[in-house]
């Protein structure tokens, strides 16, 4: 055993022991829960509920519907309403993060010129997508794999306010698809369907576009009267926004399906767009890049 | 019984996860290292589930599996696929 394998195992070793003293002095409580902590307990009774007065635990709260968020599922009603400016601002940092990333890829439509270029003079037929890619039972279950996995995230995010989900995991989700076509089928064959750099852009702000009207809408309606606030998703005592509607197509609905539904759209494709950048043909960066310093 | 039975598979697949991350990182050839490392995740997607957290499940089976090695194998395409000492 060498000496870096040594070292290693006994900083496991050590770790491993530190962790189970410090849950051995019960870090975690009991695992899993067996009751519902106060602060839980309080987003399940009031999150789906605006009729519930529970006089004997909570003796001050007598009008329910100023904490209710029109939702069953508390990640969400926290991340999008109780927390939403935390989210909002979450949002605004892949936002960023993603427009870094297409700077640092520039000269983008230069470089697969010169790959097209390039497929011309070797062959003579310039089809750019066949012979690229796996075999064809691969390509084959790609297919039918995409259009499955589009279907499962877009009901991860679109049940969002309902069941566990939203749409964070949805368009992650969702991001898998272009990607196992990218590996499957190669890149131009995903190009060539339309799921294009500048497409998928439009697509990522449009997503972010919604998102912010969709927080400002409270405020917009707010110039009427009613003192609201901005993400406002119900109507409050204090903040008499109109609310958004709680009831639609049959179940609880509220901003939250909504912001779920733009948000599938920022994250979904802003991702595709990152995959779309790292499976650039690398030489020609190079070449260009190269051509650039040279001038200065 | 059934408490007991949540705890087991709790610590079954903490340990599967752990074995796995020991695996990835002293893999030589990243191309191993990186199918290790979705195994720990998946084994991590399990462990989420059992201490109730389903919404952490969805993201982490996409990121981890999916994305997290999708980006790696890429950047392992465009450099080496062996570690040198």
């Amino acid at each position: 055993m060498k000496t870096r394998e040594k070292i290693l195992l006994a900083l496991i070793i050590i770790s491993l022991a530190l962790l189970a003293v410090i849950l051995s002095f019960g870090a975690l409580g009991a695992v899993p829960l067996k009751t519902i902590r106060p602060l839980g307990s309080f987003y399940l009774y009031f999150m789906a509920n605006n009729n519930i007065v529970i006089q004997e635990i909570y003796p001050s709260i007598t009008k329910p519907s100023d904490f209710w968020a029109a939702s069953t599922e508390g990640i969400t009603a926290i991340l999008w309403d109780y927390r939403g400016l935390d989210t909002l601002f979450e949002t605004s940092v892949f936002f960023f993060a993603i427009i870094g990333s297409v700077s640092v890829f520039r000269y983008y439509s230069v470089s697969l010129e010169e790959k097209n270029k390039k497929n011309t003079n070797n062959s003579s037929t310039n089809t750019k997508t066949s012979g690229q890619g796996l075999s064809l039972i691969v390509k084959l279950i790609t297919r039918i794999n995409f259009v499955v996995i589009i279907a499962v995230s877009a009901s991860i995010a679109f049940h969002g306010q309902l069941t566990p989900g939203g749409g964070f995991q949805g368009g992650a989700t969702l991001a898998v698809a272009p990607l196992l076509a990218i590996a499957a089928l190669s890149r131009y064959f995903v190009e060539d369907v339309g799921l294009k750099k500048n497409t998928m852009l439009t697509i990522r702000t449009l997503g972010l576009l919604i998102i912010g009207l969709l927080a400002l809408t409270p405020l917009i309606m707010g110039f009427a009267g009613g003192n609201p606030y901005i993400m406002e998703n119900q109507p409050k005592s204090w903040a008499m926004f109109i609310g958004f509607p709680s009831f639609g197509l049959g179940v609880l609905l509220g901003s939250l399906a909504f912001y779920n539904m733009a948000e599938l759209l920022a994250v979904g494709a802003g991702f595709t767009v990152v995959f779309l950048l790292l499976t650039l043909p690398e030489e020609f960066f190079k070449k260009i890049l190269s051509r650039e310093v040279g001038k200065q | 019984m059934f408490y007991l039975l949540h705890l087991i598979m709790l610590v079954l697949m903490m340990s599967i996860g752990f074995v796995f991350a020991f695996l990835a990182i002293m893999e030589r050839d990243l191309l191993k290292a990186v199918v290790f490392s979705a195994g720990q995740a998946a084994a991590y997607v399990i462990v989420y589930y059992l201490l109730m957290s389903p919404d952490i499940v969805l993201a982490y089976a996409a990121i981890g599996v999916g994305i997290y090695s999708a980006v790696m194998i890429i950047a392992i395409k465009k450099t080496e696929r062996y570690e040198k000492v």
